[in-house]
């Protein structure tokens, strides 16, 4: 059957001739996979592949991740350091010196005149943790500011915060492993397939394997709703009450896991009482999900032997996501699903070293946890770096969604970005564009030079990016693991680690703080500093980690010591009783009255905003959007529109209309689907001068964090469709 | 040999432990038969002269897809363009989905797919140039591109879309099956990237472990009985009635409970505006092919009269002896070269155009440039023998002639013929053939009428029966027409959505082009009562002429433009020619990161031209040529 030939023709398949393959863990999302990048003879990185033998990833990546060697020389990258006075002229190249000693000048003068808390900076979850901690150490321990936080507000704010509250201190609980023991799970506001590809794998895998009832809780049909067992089509922002029906129910029916609660928590009574206002019947009536539905659940739940819950972003980012993410908490701890095979509550986190910032940059309190409020910790650190107690500030301060508002009003006047891009990121662009404007100085740290909010720096600092450096990342299920420097930082950029231990030789004339150079012994100091606390990773260093394929913490020194090697992963945190953080070791069960303070629709904005992630793109684009690989699958914003909305507007598929909100509008092309509902279009938050031109991002009371996912906006065909192509294209040159 | 990893993980390594004998169609899974001596030989894949120990190296393999599991991550076909080092605009395996249902009863499903590796591969058969090769190594279709020159007739061809025609290299590559992984027992690099365990590889119709269903058609993937596809799917859960496509194909899903399976029909995406959509038909690339049949028909139907027209009593010796001929015979080798120009400037690589003759056993491309150019040989040496009145000149022009008229017949039979494109139902209708031999009479008249009135003293005699003729390749054009019209109308799937595209899209084009095939009717009928006798006969005969034109220019544009494949669904921008056009139109296709390109024509590289020259010795040469006709 050799077919069409009678000669055999030799056969050319492509080969990138890769002479030698690197270590590193992939710098897009929490999943934390292990990836080795290919180098060809001439060094150039032209491969990628998963690590077969890392136990979260288990040989696999996703599309962005088996194109992510294609970053390093891609479009936009900074090359040199760029200066100007202001920020509409024209930039200069400079050298490294001269940029540095202006940043620094120029946040002396403002601190000087101003204040020492008038200078800002924003970091990150992007940057490896010994980087976190170096730029915490400058912070905190020689610059000052106590407006010091990272975009992580915008993300894992509110997971944090509900943590605090429910255990007394962060840290995600559970592991990828616990979808292999479960016999129920819930994903609250959470679409695996599209956000967390591989996580979504395992706990596919897991599901093929074993079978258990998955239940999606999401206003839209994601993929991972229409897969569900069960989808409640929840209203937007009204997961604390369903939480607390659902808790009526258990408590009422019995179901609690009594000695667990006893053991375990403080709170039972005033929850109970709170609880008791949420019968299923009058609850229905608010969240949107009948009475059977929320029985039937709360019962599949309780009984199950063990019993999972996960949730991202739909819970998070809401005027109530701190309590959502307690009330996630509140229904484990009453069923004693925290610490067990299978039985947990795991945020499933954002950015791919978001938890590496919260344990380790200082940013809302200091390293590992400590507290700014708590005497002791401030001792200890400053008695550790070498300075005085008294220098840091007595509690936290602003967050980065604050920091903005206090730009606005002058309190502010100099802000140093890293690797953040408030311009596309942050609610109501329109502010903040505003904010940018009126800053005295703006220094941008960052790998591209084309972030929007480089438009507003009077210095831009050119960054290594992901595997141009070296140093660790903590993922969702903190297991830290490491990135290795695969080829030289682009052009003359510099690991953002020479950036900050460049800035603090100038900072630190006294020579009061030591700041190692190399990452691993930076991670070596960490590990001094985390002894005997929840995160322990004193056991951990570079080497091993990478031998590993990244180590969970905790992993103590002892246990080195002792030989006894870290396990491959299903490390669990509170399995013992009574081992939380509050000082009884009890965990808080704590009430969620519900205030509805969201922008619903009305008769002049009709129509639900939900903005939300695509698989092909990471955050504001700058990686992916270069990426033809990536970015061809979504290039231009667009909306999911219900196709009954649709014609009554007047909207064909593929027109383009224009949103408007009380905030501005934006223009976008629509696509027409039964996957949202009539009231409600889904529109990706990934482009620049786009959703966030809209959203009203309502903050959390705890976590600060902007409901992003809840606003009400208008819907207008564009009359001129070719003006609209036009102006759509516009916006995209970044 | 390629690179098996010490950690590499279970899951990515082949599975098949018992085969089949035979597979759904009824055709042997064995490849070849045992002690074939195509078996033990290697693939030579990159100069690696290794042969692979995989046991079931024989046997036809396949994907197997769990459409329920498909999440449209992307990353098989991100795995697929890392592998094979594509750029954004080129892939080889692409994700699509079809949707249905009422929100929140809501269903998407999702279409991973590349080369079918099909039994019966029309690709193959259809290359001109036989860059196409079915494997006896795991039944591999395979595609060189060191061979093609970029016609893109397999793209036609092909119902799944799996060969990819790259517009700035000019040439077609395709899924080539991972066979430097099957060798050493690894499954492709998509089915291993694949995150929602939907996507499987194995010898044809095993049933991988967990699934339980082997079936061959799911709702979105075309009809299997043209190429007989090596693809098995698994789709359990029950779909709406009504699976709709996001991309800008008028084409949705329709269940049919009796045949028990979804078909596709019409789907009203645009609504029932009439337009225009003159700048689409202007700026296509087929503008090409319309100019080369066009003129390649005019040509044949003035050659035709010419040689012929005196056997059905037309009066074309009196116009041969006037001053009108050898103008006539210079304008319709001009006309014909210019046609081959345009063809063969269209390619991917023009400078390759002498491997169109490469499979004349197999491909109807191949015949037509076979004939097409027997023809052009035959009006080249009639014309030029024609300029002389020796006995010899006479009797080498008749020679000439003959040739022609081979040509003719050969040339105009398979130009009809490769456009009978099962996967392509607009055109696979005798419609194609009433519309080609019809202009081929009434431009031929055209064309010899317009020289007869210049030259000749009195053409009345001449013009009457031209008339005829035109008005009799009118007429079996305009009954094609309304069969064409009314088949598609009645029928369904594709060919319903090119009627229905042909009256809105294009509908006021439609509906001129009608009008006019009505009007030239009328005006040729009254021309060959009246013939030329007054002020009133020019005038009709001129605008007669100028009208042909216009709609047979209109018509064959629309020919072109109308076609709705047999394809894959696409998603919203990725794969949906709407957004494509959308995108060059707007300039947004000059961003690179856009994953769309500008068509455009390649050069003629001279230099590549004369080294395959200089470097085919007179052996090979004549081993091709013996290959080209013999096959062995």
């Amino acid at each position: 059957m050799l077919f069409g030939r009678n000669q055999k023709n030799p056969i050319k398949i492509a080969d990138k001739k890769v002479t030698e393959w690197k270590y590193a863990t992939c710098g897009y999302c929490s999943t934390g996979c292990s990836i080795e990048v290919g180098l060809n003879t001439e060094g150039k990185a032209v491969a990628s592949r998963g690590v077969g033998g890392a136990d979260v990833n288990r040989g696999k990546l996703c599309l962005k991740g088996i194109f992510e060697h294609e970053l390093f020389d891609s479009a936009g990258r900074g090359t040199e350091p760029l200066i100007r006075d202001q920020f509409h002229d024209e930039w200069k190249t400079t050298d490294w010196d001269t940029a540095l000693n202006k940043t620094h000048d120029e946040f002396v003068r403002i601190q000087e005149k101003y204040g020492r808390d008038s200078i800002a900076i924003v970091s990150t979850g992007q940057m490896l943790t010994e980087e976190f901690y170096t730029l915490g150490k400058l912070t905190r321990g020689l610059i000052g500011t106590n407006n010091y936080d990272g975009n992580t507000t915008l993300c894992m704010a509110s997971a944090v915060s509900g943590y605090k509250r429910s255990f007394g201190s962060d840290g995600p609980p559970g592991c990828y492993e616990d979808f292999e023991n479960t016999d129920c799970l819930i994903a609250w506001g959470s679409n695996l397939p599209e956000q967390h590809p591989i996580i979504y794998w395992r706990m596919k895998e897991a599901q093929e394997k074993r079978g258990f009832p998955l239940i999606v809780i999401d206003p839209r049909v994601t993929m991972l709703a229409q897969n569900a067992d069960m989808h409640l089509t929840i209203t937007p922002g009204t997961d604390v009450v369903l939480q607390n029906a659902l808790m009526h129910v258990i408590l009422k029916e019995g179901l609690e896991d009594r000695a667990y609660i006893d053991a375990n928590t403080n709170g039972i009574e005033d929850l109970e009482a709170e609880v008791a206002k949420y019968d299923p019947t009058t609850a229905a009536k608010v969240c949107g999900i009948d009475e059977d539905t929320i029985q039937n659940i709360a019962r599949l739940f309780a009984k199950a032997g063990t019993a999972m819950q996960i949730w991202t972003m739909g819970i998070n980012q809401s005027t109530h996501g701190s309590d959502g993410v307690v009330g996630i908490n509140n229904l484990a701890l009453i069923t004693g699903n925290v610490g067990k095979p299978g039985g947990t509550s795991l945020s499933i986190t954002g950015q791919c070293n978001a938890m590496g910032t919260r344990e380790w940059s200082s940013c809302s309190g200091l390293p590992n946890h400590r507290y700014l409020e708590n005497p002791e910790d401030r001792e200890e650190m400053a008695k550790f770096w070498g300075i005085d107690p008294e220098f840091f500030p007595k509690k936290r301060g602003l967050f980065q969604t604050d920091i903005y508002p206090a730009i606005e009003t002058g309190q502010i006047k100099g802000l140093w970005l890293i690797a953040t891009n408030p311009m596309s990121s942050l609610p109501n662009t329109a502010r903040i564009r505003k904010s940018m404007e009126r800053l005295e100085f703006c220094v941008v740290q960052d790998c591209y030079q084309d972030t929007e909010s480089a438009q507003y720096a009077n210095v831009f600092l050119p960054a290594g990016t992901w595997a141009e450096k070296e140093g660790v990342m903590t993922n969702t299920e903190r297991r830290v693991n490491i990135v290795k420097p695969v080829i030289k930082p682009h052009g003359n950029s510099k690991a953002d680690l020479w950036i900050f231990n460049q800035m603090a030789e100038r900072f630190n004339t006294e020579g009061k703080i030591n700041f190692p150079e190399k990452p691993a012994d930076i991670f070596l100091e960490m590990g001094e500093l985390s002894k005997g606390r929840l995160a322990d990773i004193s056991g951990m260093n570079h080497e091993l980690i990478e031998q590993n394929r990244g180590i969970q913490w905790p992993y103590t020194e002892a246990q080195a010591e002792r030989g006894e090697a870290p396990p491959q992963g299903g490390k669990r945190l509170y399995t013992e009783a009574a081992t939380f953080r509050y000082p009884d070791g009890k965990a808080k069960l704590i009430p969620l009255p519900f205030i509805d303070n969201n922008e619903v629709p009305d008769e002049k904005y009709p129509y639900w905003l939900n903005t939300g992630r695509l698989i092909e793109h990471w955050h504001g684009r700058s990686k992916t959007g270069k990426l033809s690989n990536n970015n061809k699958y979504s290039p231009i914003p667009f909306i999911e529109l219900n196709p009954d909305a649709a014609k009554e507007l007047g909207v064909l598929a593929g027109e383009y209309v224009r949103l408007i909100s009380r905030r501005s509008d934006a223009v976008v092309i629509a696509q027409l689907t039964h996957r949202v509902p009539k009231n409600m279009i889904f529109l990706p938050f990934h482009f620049y001068d786009c959703a966030n031109r809209l959203t009203l991002g309502l903050l959390d009371p705890h976590s600060r964090q902007p409901a992003y996912k809840q606003s009400a906006v208008r819907i207008e065909r564009a009359a001129d469709q070719q003006a609209a192509a036009k102006l759509s294209m516009e916006m995209r040159t970044f | 040999m390629f690179e098996v990893r010490s950690d590499e993980p279970k899951y990515a390594f082949l599975w098949d432990k018992e085969t089949r004998a035979q597979n759904v169609y009824g055709a042997p899974i064995d490849t070849v038969p045992k002690g074939d001596q195509l078996r033990e030989q290697s693939l030579n894949i990159n100069g690696d002269d290794d042969i692979g120990e995989n046991p079931n190296r024989y046997k036809q393999h396949g994907f197997f897809f769990t459409a329920d599991n498909c999440i449209a991550c992307h990353a098989c076909e991100a795995a697929c363009s890392e592998k094979n080092d594509n750029p954004g605009h080129i892939a080889f395996r692409s994700v699509g989905f079809v949707e249905g249902g009422s929100y929140p009863d809501y269903q998407r499903m999702n279409i991973s797919m590349a080369c079918n590796h099909c039994d019966d591969p029309v690709c193959l058969t259809g290359c001109p140039t036989r860059a196409y090769t079915k494997f006896a190594e795991y039944g591999a279709v395979l595609q060189d591109p060191d061979i093609c020159f970029g016609c893109g007739y397999c793209t036609w061809v092909c119902p799944y879309n799996a060969p990819q025609l790259d517009p700035v290299k000019g040439e077609v590559s395709k899924c080539n099956m991972c066979v430097d992984r099957l060798e050493v027992g690894l499954k492709p690099a998509c089915v291993t990237a694949c995150l929602g365990n939907a996507l499987d590889f194995g010898v044809i119709e095993n049933i991988p472990e967990g699934r339980t269903q082997s079936k061959t058609e799911i709702p979105g993937f075309p009809r299997t009985d043209i190429t007989n596809p090596n693809i098995r799917f698994q789709q359990t859960a029950t779909t709406p009635r009504e699976m709709t496509r996001t991309d800008s194909m008028s084409v949705k899903y329709h269940r049919n409970d009796e045949a028990g399976r979804f078909e596709a029909v019409v789907d009203k995406k645009h609504g029932e505006k009439r337009a225009w959509g003159i700048e689409t038909l202007l700026t296509s690339h087929e503008n090409a092919h319309a100019i080369f049949t066009l003129s390649t028909q005019a040509v044949m139907g003035a050659f035709l009269l010419l040689v012929t027209g005196s056997w059905f009593g037309l009066p074309v010796q009196e116009f041969k002896q006037s001053a009108g001929f050898i103008p006539l015979l210079i304008i319709l080798v001009a006309m014909q070269s210019f046609g081959l120009f345009k063809l063969t400037m269209h390619l991917g690589k023009p400078h390759r155009f002498y491997r169109g003759f490469n499979n004349l056993r197999l491909s109807p491309v191949s015949r037509e440039i076979a004939g097409v150019s027997a023809f052009f040989t035959g009006l080249l040496g009639y014309s030029f023998f024609s300029l002389f009145d020796f006995s010899v000149t006479n009797l080498l022009a008749g020679l000439f002639a003959v040739i022609g008229l081979i040509g003719v017949a050969a040339g105009s039979y398979y130009m009809y013929k490769l456009y009978r494109i099962p996967a392509r139902p607009f055109w696979n209708h005798w419609q194609t053939a009433t519309a080609f031999y019809g202009n081929m009479l009434s431009l031929g008249s055209l064309m010899t009428g317009i020289f007869a009135v210049l030259f000749m003293q009195n053409p009345a005699g001449l013009i009457q029966p031209l008339a005829i003729t035109a008005a009799l390749g009118l007429c079996i054009e305009i009954i094609g027409h309304l069969f064409h019209a009314r088949d598609l109308q009645k029928g369904e799937g594709e060919g319903a959505s090119s009627y229905y595209e042909q009256t809105t899209t294009f509908g006021k084009t439609y509906l001129l082009r009608n009008t006019l095939l009505g009007i030239n009717l009328l005006l040729a009928i009254i021309l060959a009562y009246t013939g030329l006798s007054s002020y009133a006969g020019i005038l009709i005969a001129t605008a007669l002429g100028l009208s042909l034109l216009v709609m047979t220019y209109l018509g064959r544009i629309l020919f072109y433009a109308l076609v709705i494949p047999t394809t894959m669904p696409g998603a919203f921008f990725w794969k949906n020619k709407g957004f494509v056009e959308h995108a060059r139109e707007t300039g947004l296709a000059n961003m690179q990161q856009l994953g769309v390109v500008y068509e455009r024509h390649n050069p003629f590289n001279v230099k590549e031209l004369l080294e395959t020259i200089k470097e085919t010795n007179l052996k090979t040469l004549l081993a091709n040529t013996r290959t080209i006709l013999t096959g062995k």
